[in-house]
Parts: structure tokens; C-alpha cells; sequence
């Protein structure tokens, strides 16, 4: 047993060495199934690359040698249509005659470089009339969960994380058909951090986040649904203040081998006071979001009335728009658990909060004219 | 006088939970570490004082108010750490179910100058919840209307698990920093000791 491993630490030590030296490792990713084609770099360390448009053609210029994974590309794709590397630290994107424009944000652990190229996938032609300057307006759906974290688990078996992505592949169309654009903070079964999904939204300027998720009780009578939006307390900003002169006044001694409230993170409390305020502004219309959306889940035949609620959940913080979090039924319900596996039952939960959604904007549109 | 400061120690290690002896204490804390417990009865008892604890509803979900007898002690740490150790003992009324995942224990309970206190669980805790928001939502404001609502120095209530920080228990309820006391989901605590 020793031998291997002493190789295996060798190879782990020449590969840290080698490391640096070497170029930049970059996968490439490109998802022609949405509104948008998006572009995922994932880095395989922090690097800070530039993008600039020219003459059809969107150039990532990076500081450092990078190693893309495919090279070069030819998509059929009329917003893109391909990539290919110019010298050692460029990545150059060919756009095609349905091309917009691109909303780029980055995500950290992993680094990633995202690019949504905006545009038209149908006739060129005739969309190439209308004018770029009014950006559709974005919609962000989050489906709960994904990978590992599977989520809650009914009694036979169906699991929280399959329900929430399935909900939002449903209501992505619907919504789209209303003008909007949706953007899914996951789109395949895969672990992604609560930040993250509040970052999608907010670098994506979106202009509601909607949080899907199925809810689980020890008691299995529980049922039917319910919409969140975030508690005042967890934004009171005079507890955030106290709560991190706190933090750093009495971080106690490590006793237990693991992190102190403190501990490793100094600046921690400001960042969360002044992250977690960005909701603030926001909760009259989530709590008209969330309002709406219930009325909706009400109306569908068979569904308690849980109601609007309030709640800190970690999903909603720093969200720079309204921002609500819907429980559309108990998982750990067995009638409901099989109402989740129904295709049409699933449709009508879509179609319910596309609904509100429809509504809300509509009101809003409606308050802005007067 | 010496001997009491032990017995409940042994109490509240018998109890399940450790790292609860005066010397692990927060410094804010020592200026009462030489304050009696408890002063005895003739008969050598301890006087004791009854606590509310919340525990979640077996029809509906909000908590549920149910009392227990504790030591009087005038520290708030050993009385939360005592609040806490009730708490994970489970309920006694068929109305109610367990406030927290069984096999929960308390690793440490400490109490800060501005009302602030950090409770330190094992990791059952988070590994024992099975993934909705009700349940997590019911525990995390089980421990800390349970907490507030019995020590008057606590305020707000911050968890850790296993001595780390997490964002979450179980993915919903943000326990970055510490949390005052819900009273959405159960009734007003009967001591004075809102904030």
C-alpha cells in the first residue's frame, strides 16, 4: 500500500509545480436550447478576462496562457455560430445574424465566465427591424435543490430536487410565450449554492426571482401550498449591526477544532449587513408577488390554502429585485407526493404561477401610467 | 456552597451535553462565575423554577408551549444550557413532536455582552432533517423561542453545528447570524423577557 501512495503524493507535487507554469485550463460550455445561448467558461483557477465586441465577433481576452477543452467550434446556431482560440490567451466567439447582445457575469468556486448572448433564433431577417434598444425583461426561476442535495423525499421515493426543475421546465415556456425571458439558475440535476442562485439573478438583472421548491413535515397529514417572501426581522439592520460588533467583540476561543462565528472571516458581518439590505427595498412588491402566486395555487382544485408567509430564507437575501420562495405542495404527503408525479397536475401548478406572474406585471405596468 | 456548581454540572452531563463547565465560560460571563447557583433548601434540595418550552404541533405547524422544572441558577448560560437539554429530551404531551432530529446534542452554549447567544450542536442537527422548510423552520425557531424566551439575557440566538458556521441547516433558514424569536409561530412567551 505505501508505494502507491508515495507515487501518488510525487505526481500531486510535480502537478502543483507544473501548475503554474502552465496555461489556464478552460471548459467550454455552450446551451443553444433557451432564449439565449449561453456560454459557460469554467476556469480552472481565478482569472479575470475581458470581453469586447467587434465586427460580429465578441473576443474573451484573458491575462494568462489558457488551454481550452475544444479549441475551436462550429454551432448551428443563429446567434452563435462558433469559437475558436487566436493565440495563446484569446477566445474568440463568432456571433451570427441573430445576435443582440451579451449580458456577461462571472461566478466564483468554480470561476466561471457566463455569456448570454440575447438575440433571435427565428428569421433574422425580419427581427433584424426591431429595435435592440428594449431589452426583454428577465425572469429568473430558481428550482430548489439539485445534485446531492437532493431535497426533501416522499414516501415513494420522488425526490424535491426532480419535482423543482421539472415545475420550472414547465414554466419557462409559458412565461416566454408572454414576451418575457427566463433564466434558470440550474437546468440539469447538479449542486449549486444559495449564492449563486441569488447572483444569477442579480448579475442577469432580473426583474423577479422565483424560488421553486416542494415542502416535507414529520407530520403526514401536512398539505397544500404556500409563498414565502423574506421576514423583515432578518433584514432589521440594527440586528445585522449588533450582530457583527458582536461577532467580532466576543469570537470565542476555538475549543471545538472547528470555525468560530468569527473565525477566518472578519469582514463577514459587514458583508452580510450590506448584502442581505438589498432585499429591503424590495418587499412590498415580493409581498405582492407572493400574494398574486397564492391567489393562483388556490384556485387549482385540491390544494390547502397554506398562505402568504414570511421566512429568512438564506434564497431570498441580497436578491436585488422582488423575490419570493413557492411551496407548491408536501412531498411527504402521499397524495400529494403523487399529484407531483402527474404531468397535468404539474402543468396546472406551471400555469397557476405563470399566471401570477402575468398579473403582477401587469399591475405593476398599470401603477407606473398613473 | 461547593458542592452545588457539581451537582449541576452532573446533572446537565447526564443529560447528554458537554463543554459546559465554568472555566469554558465566555469572559463576559466569569464576572458571575462566583455567584451561588442555587441556594438550598433545609433539606439540602435545590430550588427549582419552571421554563416554557416550544415544541412543534402534531396537528398544525406552529409551536407549542409545554413546561418543565429546572435548577434556579442566575446564570443565563447554565439556564439556557438547561432550556436547550429539555429541549432535546423531546416532548411529553401528545400533542406535540420533537423540536429537534434525534440524537441531537448540545456541544456548547455561550452568551454574549449585547444578548447575543451561539448554541453549538452536533451535527444531527443538520444531517437529521430530512429536507422541508417546515420542519427546518420549526426547528431552528423551536431553540431559539425556547431560548428567549426562558433567559432574559438572550435575545437572539445564533446556531452552529459541530462548531462550524453554516448558511443553513438543511437549505432554507438563514443562520448566518443570529435570530431574535418568531412569534408568528407560537404564542407569547409568558416571561417578560421580549425584546
Amino acid at each position: 500500500m505505501s508505494l502507491p501512495r508515495c507515487t501518488l503524493a510525487a505526481i500531486a507535487a510535480f502537478s502543483t509545480v507544473a501548475f503554474a507554469a502552465d496555461p489556464v485550463a478552460v471548459r467550454i460550455a455552450a446551451d443553444t436550447g433557451g432564449a439565449s445561448t449561453r456560454v459557460v467558461l469554467t476556469f480552472a483557477r481565478q482569472l479575470t478576462c475581458t470581453t469586447m465586441e467587434a465586427a460580429g465577433k465578441l473576443r474573451i481576452a484573458c491575462p494568462e496562457a489558457i488551454a481550452v477543452d475544444a479549441s475551436a467550434r462550429t454551432l448551428d446556431d443563429p446567434i452563435l455560430s462558433g469559437w475558436a482560440t487566436e493565440g495563446d490567451r484569446t477566445l474568440v466567439l463568432s456571433l451570427g445574424a441573430g445576435y443582440r447582445r451579451a449580458d456577461t457575469f462571472e461566478l466564483s468556486n468554480p470561476a466561471r465566465l457566463v455569456l448570454d448572448l440575447q438575440g433571435d433564433r427565428q428569421g433574422s431577417a425580419t427581427t433584424s427591424v426591431r429595435a435592440p434598444a428594449v431589452a426583454q425583461p428577465i425572469v429568473v426561476l430558481d428550482p430548489g435543490h439539485g445534485g446531492v442535495e437532493t431535497g426533501a423525499i416522499g414516501p415513494s421515493g420522488l425526490e424535491e430536487k426532480d419535482v423543482t426543475l421539472d415545475l420550472a421546465r414547465r414554466l419557462k415556456p409559458l412565461l416566454e410565450r408572454q414576451g418575457l425571458t427566463v433564466v434558470l439558475t440550474r437546468d440539469e440535476d447538479r449542486v449549486l449554492p444559495l449564492d449563486d442562485r441569488t447572483a444569477i439573478a442579480n448579475q442577469n438583472r432580473a426583474e423577479l426571482f422565483v424560488s421553486l421548491h416542494v415542502n416535507a413535515s414529520k407530520r403526514k397529514s401536512a398539505v397544500g401550498a404556500e409563498t414565502y417572501f423574506l421576514s423583515t426581522d432578518a433584514t432589521d439592520a440594527e440586528a445585522r449591526t449588533l450582530a457583527a460588533m458582536e461577532n467580532k467583540a466576543y469570537a470565542p476561543a476555538d475549543q471545538t477544532g472547528g470555525s468560530t462565528p468569527a473565525a477566518g472571516a472578519p469582514d463577514r458581518g459587514l458583508e452580510l449587513i450590506l448584502w442581505d439590505l438589498a432585499q429591503n427595498t424590495y418587499l412590498a412588491e415580493s409581498s405582492r408577488l407572493a400574494e398574486l402566486v397564492q391567489r393562483e395555487m388556490n384556485g387549482l382544485a385540491g390544494t390547502k390554502d397554506r398562505g402568504v408567509r414570511q421566512a429568512p430564507f438564506r434564497v431570498l437575501m441580497g436578491a436585488t429585485m422582488p423575490a419570493i420562495l413557492v411551496e407548491a405542495a408536501f412531498i411527504s404527503n402521499p397524495e400529494e407526493e403523487s399529484r407531483l408525479k402527474d404531468v397535468a397536475a404539474k402543468d396546472k401548478i406551471a400555469d397557476a404561477i405563470a399566471r401570477a406572474i402575468v398579473a403582477y406585471r401587469r399591475d405593476v405596468a398599470s401603477a407606473g401610467t398613473h | 456552597m461547593r458542592t452545588f456548581p457539581l451537582i449541576l454540572a452532573a446533572a446537565l452531563a447526564l443529560a447528554g451535553c458537554n463543554r459546559t463547565s465554568q472555566e469554558q465560560q465566555q469572559p463576559q460571563e466569569k464576572q458571575d462565575a462566583n455567584a451561588p447557583v442555587a441556594t438550598p433548601a433545609p433539606d439540602g434540595s435545590l430550588p427549582k423554577t419552571t421554563i416554557t418550552l416550544y415544541f412543534p404541533s402534531a396537528t398544525d405547524d406552529r409551536l407549542v408551549a409545554e413546561t418543565r422544572e429546572i435548577v434556579d441558577t442566575a446564570r443565563p448560560a447554565e439556564r439556557g444550557t438547561q432550556v436547550l437539554v429539555e429541549l432535546m429530551a423531546g416532548p411529553k404531551d401528545k400533542g406535540t413532536l420533537p423540536a429537534v432530529p434525534e440524537g441531537t446534542t448540545l456541544r456548547q452554549l455561550w452568551i454574549g455582552k449585547s444578548g447575543i447567544a451561539w448554541a453549538d450542536f452536533s451535527e444531527e442537527l443538520a444531517t437529521g432533517l430530512k429536507g422541508g422548510s417546515s420542519d427546518e423552520l420549526l426547528a431552528v425557531y423551536a431553540i431559539v423561542d425556547s431560548l428567549t424566551a426562558n433567559v432574559p439575557q438572550i435575545k437572539r440566538v445564533g446556531l452552529l453545528v459541530a462548531g462550524k458556521e453554516r448558511d443553513t441547516l438543511a437549505g432554507h433558514v438563514d443562520i448566518r447570524r443570529p435570530l431574535p424569536a418568531e412569534t408568528k409561530l407560537a404564542p407569547a412567551p409568558p416571561s417578560p423577557s421580549t425584546e
